[in-house]
């Protein structure tokens, strides 16, 4: 926008004027801007421009004019502009006087006759009486000294809407009008300059001149209240006729005149307008309406999605970087540190030096002499640290005050649960040692009152101490049980039992040689010997302390005394025999016979029977006395030697009279007479082959016996044999006589006669009688799927607490009930499909675990059964399926990609007949036999 | 005749391995506390995945990482509570109203600065403060557009640059307390108010459209982003009411489970399932045509549920309580976070294609079916339950004394809805 300077300065000097009364004619500055108008030739900026300055007049509170008024008008303007200077408005006398002071000057100065010609015009012929605060009647109005209106001094001019100007206006001023008249006179001057300047007649630029004015008059844009100049030349009016004018010959235009004819005749009167409710009303619906139609468009797409078996939200993605590669390629260094690094990095010259084959970078490797000497005089630095250290650990250890070293471990306390804390390494190692301590203490029992000193006290009596020993014995006794505390400890099992199971190992896990036999004699014998030697230790305290647990133990330790000694004679008689018998061994070798079994088994009869013995006397026991029992063990191994020694010869008698059933009876005795019964695991035993070789040596070993004392005896063994055989004959004669009744079942007819044919097959199938068989399967059959119910019964204790009670019998209602399921039952079974049918049956037994694979109904989306079945008929697993498949048989019915934002629809055409599922891609064939159908309906329509 | 059938199952030649993946239900991701007051409203950030804002009742008003799981900005300056928050699409402008008759334009700081310094705590300054003549209940932006409409005594129609409403909507004098968007459509827009009803306005016509009034209050819609004629509307008996914009004299589906009122709603941007967060301290996942819930998540220390929200990949839910917090659940309750490999995909696809594929047989329904649920919600769901029933006979009943056709049945599509103002 382009502003006037001279309307600016003329309003200046116009305030200016106003003020200090120097004379400068406003018009003059308005020829001054209508001569800059020259150089623009666009008629909007001069309209502006002509505005402005009516706008800086009005602010001027000088009255404008705006003229809305129309050409025609505008040329009788001089008349109107006179004819309304009076009645102008009501100047101060001062501003008359300078106005006619201002003409006269104008009058005397200028000699241009244009001004002149306007002279008559721009003199004001005020003839209004004098205003009434001037008259000072009724003094209705505070004395002003001064009538002139002075402006405030930080005034500034405001472009103001040129409507307001309308408002106020109904022209009375006379500024604008004398800057029109100025604008006509300037007019023919700027003409004839023109004239002057370009040579051409004073027509050539009338039309140019004639719109200015016309722009100039007119106050608001062009519209049908504000007609242009066009209709204006005319009657002023536009009527139907004329917009109907230019239609003529156009297709329709009868029919338009026609309805417009029908329209004039009948002149309808106007409907009044509807009430606000019924119109909001009205446009509610119809918005409703439309925008029901609109979302209706949706519908074929929201339709393809739902019936799509799989929905795609993963396409077209781009999840920024894909390796690793490039997410490097993009770091900044943004810290401090990052930013030094990278300089490093990036530095001209190592990259240069890395490029070729790397020579360069051995001289940047290069050292100076300051950094050598830096790096010595750092380890030196170093060094002498270290010694300073050392020196003074070696101080500190020499340090010989107590309290010292009491702080000094305190604080080395402290120090390390301060890192045990942190450390978790640390406090395993504490822990350990912790555990440690523990053991030492239980071992040495080192603060229980068990030094000389604390003995000496407590022999003295405590109550005669004084109050600080007493504290140290109680400190003590208090250490002790922080020592002993049971801590968290590291492993869970007590160590006991496992030494105990690893001597069990040991002895079992060696091989079967007499060596071992001998040797375990011997272990046994030590351990015996310790036993014996061992002194019997009696408890201070506790339930064993008590006098007859003392009395129970100290009999049991003899006897286990007495046991042991007995068991350390036979070790050694074993020994002997042990050692005798590896000489005999060979020879005997030929004796052991299929008769010896016999023995061997018993053995093995009278062990088990030892053994439960043993496992009774074990279950009974503490858990303490573990040690003993293995103990006993080893005792007992030798026992066993003794025993079968023993009674070999007596078992042989035995077994010879009484046969097999005396068996056990003779081991009873044999038990009984064995003499001292102990414990004994027989375990060992079962498990060890070390046994085999036991039962051979004892073989031999009895085999030698008999033979040294009773020979005579050895016949006995045969009886048996024969014994059995009468057995065996008894079952073989058994046999025969079956036998000899199939043969008379054959044979017993004298005469032979050919059998019928029907005879012949009742004959062969004889024994099977397939019919009864199987009416007794399906009796069982229909027990099993209606079982029989059962008989009511009393049961003891229920119901008897008096005679009459048991007199009555059941109650009824439990008969009642038996009948009634009784019925039932029958019911049921006549129900049954196979109840006519003599020769089937007909399973209706519910099959639980097939009951769990069958709905109850029809699941949800499925119509039909048939259906329903065929849809889960085929495995959908990778085991059954071709590779191909699997993706669109298992594929979700949404896909889609986590971290990938999905955006709501976009609309597409989509052809309604089209099948959903081949739109979108349901597998990669579909995708590709699809793929052109796809590309034409995306090309199609692209909306939004 | 007995035939014999070599079998051989797998179960009993394959043992179980400490590789064997097992994956429970196990929903809860995680919770973000930093509120000092219940959570009222959230609003996610559409172009940027991590990010979420929540308004509390005291008037702050956070940026959370969810990655994090962390504070990234506050923006502080609300008077009363904040009621109502959105985002603009491009995910640039944060708009926020509350009590305090104000809305408030933030810029939000971008993704960039949020990965570099999320530990500095940094509070932004409001882009344009708009002083309006009523409180406050809901704000919500339009899809791809300027405008955001706020709520209160009535529907104004705002634009980013002017402190006017350009647009406002007055059809009854009762407050308006939601507005949603049609994020498909983006200048259909609906309201619930107090005075039971659901309005929807057509800003291409400026004028309210159709309203339908039910027998309860309507605390918050949510349009369907996949089929923009559908929305949802979380009612305060207990249900959810899936209409048809077109066809408002009938719900297309109830959706009950909830036993007290439904706060909020958000659909996911599937278009398939939705979440619905109650005032009896739930969350629950329904699909878009199920009559019940798919899945139900609770703690021990949620509290009334004000606000849920899905995330934008539609993996994840985030709820915002009473107690402050916000919390953050996966959508699908048993999946597998992280990268998954090809072959592993394929397998957890197979295994969910055959666990839906049986899911109808009794023992799969009971275990894909069974939810633990705290006492008081078991107690309530009876209860319901039982009041239900009860009506139902009552109803059965009078039919059967009164002449036929006297008592038609009504769905119950179709009960809670009182009337179709034009």
């Amino acid at each position: 926008m382009w502003v006037c300077p001279n309307c600016q300065e003329a309003k200046l000097g116009y305030r200016r004027y106003c003020r200090r009364r120097v004379p400068l004619k406003p018009e003059s500055a308005c020829a001054l801007s209508l001569l800059l108008s020259f150089f623009t030739t666009e008629m909007a900026e001069t309209k502006r421009k002509t505005r402005d300055y009516n706008n800086r007049q009005g602010n001027k509170k000088r009255k404008v004019s705006s003229f809305k008024t129309l050409k025609s008008k505008s040329e009788k303007n001089n008349n109107d502009g006179e004819r309304r200077k009076r009645t102008g408005p009501r100047l101060p006398n001062a501003l008359r006087k300078e106005l006619e002071h201002m003409g006269r000057t104008n009058r005397s100065n200028s000699d241009d006759e244009e001004i002149d010609s306007d002279d008559a015009n721009d003199v004001y012929e005020y003839e209004e009486a004098i205003p009434e605060e001037e008259s000072m009647k009724n003094r209705r109005f505070d004395p002003v000294e001064n009538f002139e209106y002075e402006l405030p001094k930080e005034f500034k001019d405001e472009n103001v809407a040129s409507e307001d100007d309308d408002d106020d206006s109904d022209g009375e001023d006379d500024g604008s009008r004398e800057y029109q008249e100025g604008d006509e006179a300037d007019g023919s001057r700027h003409a004839r300059m023109l004239q002057d300047i370009t040579g051409l007649p004073v027509e050539a630029f009338e039309g140019k001149k004639r719109k200015n004015d016309v722009v100039l008059s007119e106050a608001y844009p062009e519209s049908e209240y504000n007609p242009s100049r066009d209709v204006l030349n005319g009657d002023g009016r536009i009527s139907i006729q004329d917009l109907v004018d230019p239609l003529h010959g156009k297709s329709g235009f009868s029919k338009l005149r026609k309805s417009m004819h029908r329209m004039e005749k009948k002149s309808t009167p106007i409907l009044a307008p509807l009430p606000k409710a019924d119109r909001e009303k009205l446009e509610r619906k119809v918005t409703y309406e439309q925008s029901k139609k609109d979302i209706t468009k949706w519908e074929p797409l929201v339709k393809r999605n739902r019936e799509a078996p799989t929905l795609y939200f993963d396409e077209d993605v781009d999840l920024g970087f894909s390796t690793i590669g490039a997410i490097a390629s993009e770091f900044e260094p943004r810290t401090e540190f990052e930013k030094k690094i990278s300089a490093l990095v990036n530095d001209n010259e190592v990259l240069e030096a890395h490029k070729k084959d790397g020579a360069r970078l051995l001289e940047l490797n290069k050292i100076s002499v300051e950094d050598v000497k830096d790096h010595q005089d750092r380890l030196a630095k170093m060094r002498t640290l270290l010694f300073r250290h050392e020196m003074k650990a070696k101080r500190i250890k020499k340090i010989k005050s107590k309290t010292y070293h009491r702080l000094l471990k305190k604080d080395g306390l402290k120090a390390a649960v301060a890192e045990m804390e942190m450390n978790p390494e640390a406090a395993k190692e504490l822990a350990m040692k912790q555990e440690f301590k523990r053991a030492e203490e239980r071992l040495t029992l080192k603060h229980k009152n068990s030094s000389k000193w604390a003995k000496r006290i407590l022999k003295r009596g405590l109550d005669v101490q004084d109050e600080g020993t007493r504290a140290a014995i109680a400190e003590q006794l208090h250490q002790h049980a922080l020592l002993t505390r049971k801590m968290k400890s590291m492993k869970d099992n007590s160590s006991s039992d496992d030494s105990s199971d690893e001597d069990y190992g040991d002895d079992i896990s060696d091989s079967s040689d007499q060596d071992r036999a001998s040797k375990l004699l011997e272990k046994a014998k030590e351990k015996t010997l310790g036993v014996i030697n061992e002194d019997g230790e009696v408890p201070k305290s506790g339930v064993l302390s008590l006098p007859f647990m003392v009395r129970g133990l100290q009999k049991r330790k003899e006897t286990a005394d007495e046991e042991a000694k007995l068991a350390l004679e036979e070790y050694e008689s074993s020994l002997k025999q042990l050692e005798g018998k590896r000489v005999i061994e060979n020879v005997k070798k030929g004796t052991a016979s299929g008769r010896r079994i016999f023995g061997a088994a018993k053995k093995h009869v009278e062990d088990s029977s030892n053994k439960i013995k043993v496992d009774n006397y074990y279950g009974s026991s503490d858990s303490e006395d573990n040690l003993e029992a293995k103990e006993d063990i080893d005792v007992d191994r030798s026992n066993n030697f003794k025993d079968e020694i023993n009674f070999d010869p007596d078992l042989l008698r035995e077994e010879s009279e009484i046969g097999h059933n005396s068996f056990f009876k003779s081991l009873e005795d044999i038990v009984k007479d064995a003499g001292p019964k102990t414990t004994y695991e027989v375990a060992i035993f079962a498990a060890d082959s070390w046994k085999k070789a036991n039962n051979e040596r004892s073989k031999c070993e009895k085999v030698a016996d008999v033979n040294m004392k009773n020979s005579s005896k050895v016949d006995k063994p045969v009886l048996h044999d024969h014994d059995i055989e009468d057995v065996e004959d008894g079952s073989d004669s058994d046999s025969e006589g079956q036998m000899v009744d199939g043969i008379l079942s054959s044979g017993t007819k004298p005469t032979y006669e050919l059998p019928s044919q029907a005879d012949l097959i009742r004959r062969a199938f004889a024994g099977d009688d397939v019919e009864d068989d199987f009416e007794k399967d399906k009796e069982q059959v229909l027990n099993e799927e209606n079982p029989e119910p059962e008989k009511p019964v009393l049961v003891p204790g229920w119901g008897q607490w008096t005679n009459i009670q048991q007199k009555n019998g059941l109650p009824s209602w439990m008969l009642q009930e038996h009948d009634n399921a009784r019925k039932k039952r029958e019911e049921a079974l006549k129900k049954r499909k196979d109840a006519h049918l003599k020769h089937v049956i007909i399973s209706e037994k519910l099959d639980k675990k097939a009951e769990k694979l069958h709905t109850k109904t029809l699941p949800y989306p499925y119509t039909s059964k048939e259906v329903f079945e065929q849809s889960i008929r085929m495995p959908i697993g990778p085991e059954f399926n071709p590779v191909t498949t699997i993706g669109a048989l298992n594929r979700p019915e949404v896909v889609k990609k986590a971290g990938v934002i999905i955006k709501p629809i976009k609309f597409e055409d989509v052809n309604p007949h089209e099948r959903g599922e081949d739109h979108k891609r349901s597998g990669q064939k579909k995708k590709k036999s699809t793929g052109g159908s796809i590309k034409r309906n995306t090309n199609k329509i692209k909306v939004k | 005749m007995k035939v014999k059938v070599i079998s051989r199952s797998t179960d009993e030649f394959t043992r179980e391995r400490s590789q064997d993946l097992q994956i429970f239900a196990r929903p809860f991701v995680g919770a973000m506390d930093g509120h000092i007051d219940a959570v009222s409203c959230m609003a996610k950030n559409p172009n940027h995945l991590k990010g979420i804002f929540s308004g509390s009742m005291d008037g702050d008003i956070r940026l959370w990482d969810l990655a994090s799981r962390q504070t990234v900005c506050q923006f502080p300056g609300h008077q009363g509570a904040v009621r109502g928050l959105t985002a603009s699409t491009d995910g640039r402008i944060l708009v926020s109203c509350g009590t305090d008759c104000t809305v408030r334009l933030w810029n939000v700081p971008l993704a960039t600065v949020i990965d570099s310094d999320c530990s500095s705590d940094n509070s932004a300054k409001p882009l344009a403060v708009y002083v309006w003549k009523n409180a406050f209940w809901a704000v919500d932006h339009q899809w791809n557009g300027d405008l955001f409409a706020t709520a209160g005594a009535q529907v104004d129609i705002w634009d980013h640059n002017r402190s006017q409403p350009v647009n406002s909507f007055e059809w009854g004098k009762d407050t308006v307390i939601s507005v949603r968007f049609n994020p498909g459509e983006p200048n259909v827009l609906a309201t619930s108010a107090s005075d039971r009803s659901i309005t929807i306005y057509d800003l291409r016509m400026s004028s309210p459209a159709r309203k339908l009034i039910m027998r309860t209050k309507t605390n918050s819609i949510a349009w369907n982003p996949m089929e923009p004629m559908n929305f949802t509307a979380a009612n305060e008996d207990c249900s959810c009411y899936s209409y048809d914009a077109r066809k408002l004299d009938e719900a297309r589906c109830v959706h009950k489970d909830h036993v007290s009122a439904v706060m909020d709603i958000d659909y996911s941007p599937t278009g398939r399932e939705f979440v619905t967060g109650s005032y009896d301290r739930t969350v629950r996942i329904f699909q878009f045509n199920a009559g019940h819930s798919r899945e139900v998540y609770h703690t021990k220390r949620m509290q009334r549920v004000f606000c849920v929200k899905f995330s934008c990949d539609g993996s994840y839910v985030i709820s915002g309580s009473d107690d402050t917090n916000l919390r953050i659940w996966k959508a699908k309750a048993s999946e597998q976070l992280g990268v998954l490999l090809p072959r592993e995909r394929k397998n957890q696809e197979y295994l969910e294609a055959v666990k839906n594929r049986y899911k109808h047989l009794p023992e799969v329904k009971r275990i894909v079916r069974h939810r633990h649920l705290p006492k008081p919600i078991y107690k309530a769901s009876a209860l319901r339950r039982i009041m239900t029933e009860a009506e139902r006979k009552k109803e059965e009943r009078r039919r059967a004394h009164s002449a036929p056709g006297s008592m038609p049945r009504v769905p119950l599509r179709k009960k809670r809805i009182i009337k179709e103002i034009e």
